[in-house]
């Protein structure tokens, strides 16, 4: 055996023979007492509101950071459940993305023009 | 075979007194425990009232894969878990300290021979991570074997062997007086 081992089975004794905790009498009548209490509390535990904040907390706290991560321009965005007809209109197929499109210099004529050709003249 | 089966069941169909002699069976290892793991940090009694009320709560769900005094560390080693965790939050809301050590004596201090003996091995416990004292407790104080502690603590058998070896290691110096004393 080496002095290792002996310390090992030293200290493992040493931790055997702790003395024993003494234990107040009224234990067991705390215990049942505390289990008595909790099931009188019955219906008034379940609207115990501090276990529901303590259970609750964590599920308000995902829904806080969801809210504020949520990106602002889903908020106005809508759907509609089932789909709709949509006619097609000039307007849907203008699309002044061009810069061109946005010349200062383009007589109201020529746009409006380009409005109603329905965006055949559109680049 | 578990000397406990025949009460847990009788406890588990509703028997309070079946129940009441559980507890009187293992409320001083519970409490030994408690005041083990908890090193002077609360109240050793009032956890290990706890672990009963819990164990009385839940005794529909033990299944019998372990002894049931095995089940009821497991349950200790929780509710102690919890009520230091809890304990440590509250001691960082209000004094934003963080509580390391247990107290110093007092100069009261007891000088009755046992109790300084406890108080010796308790302190020495209390210098340890959870994870070394949780095991040496176990096996070296509460007598269970390594694979009951592997099952309680979730690990291999390996680490609860080397786990017990460095505490051991650790309070070897703590305890020597104690070792002198040939108590």
């Amino acid at each position: 055996m080496t002095e290792d081992d002996r310390d090992q089975d030293l200290v493992a004794a040493t931790l055997a023979s702790a003395p024993p905790p003494e234990v107040s009498p009224a234990f067991l009548a705390r215990v049942n007492a505390r289990i008595d209490a909790d099931d009188q509390n019955g219906w008034f535990g379940v609207l115990d509101f501090r276990a529901w904040t303590l259970r609750l907390a964590p599920i308000a706290a995902a829904i806080a950071i969801v809210a504020l991560l949520w990106p602002d321009n889903a908020i106005s965005r809508t759907s509609s459940p089932t789909p709709v007809a949509t006619v097609t209109t000039a307007a849907d197929t203008f699309t002044p993305s061009l810069e061109d499109d946005w010349q200062q210099d383009v007589s109201g004529n020529a746009l409006l023009e380009a409005a109603l050709d329905g965006g055949s003249n559109v680049r | 075979m578990d000397p406990d089966r025949e009460l847990v069941e009788a406890a588990a169909g509703g028997s309070r007194d079946a129940f009441d002699e559980l507890v009187r069976r293992h409320q001083v290892a519970i409490v030994a425990l408690a005041r083990a793991l908890m090193s002077g940090r609360g109240d050793p009694e009032d956890a290990a009232q706890e672990v009963f009320v819990r164990a009385w709560k839940s005794l529909r769900s033990f299944r019998g894969d372990s002894t049931f005094r095995t089940w009821l560390h497991r349950v200790a080693i929780n509710v102690v878990r919890t009520s230091q965790a809890r304990q440590g939050r509250l001691t960082k809301m209000f004094t934003g300290f963080r509580e390391d050590a247990p107290e110093p004596p007092s100069a009261e201090a007891p000088v009755d021979q046992t109790l300084a003996r406890r108080q010796v091995i308790e302190r020495a416990l209390g210098t340890l991570p959870d994870d070394l004292r949780v095991a040496v407790t176990l096996r070296d104080m509460q007598g269970l074997d390594y694979r009951e502690i592997a099952s309680l603590l979730d690990v291999p058998i390996g680490t609860v062997e080397s786990r017990i070896f460095r505490a051991r290691q650790r309070l070897k110096p703590l305890l020597a007086p104690l070792f002198r004393t040939g108590q």
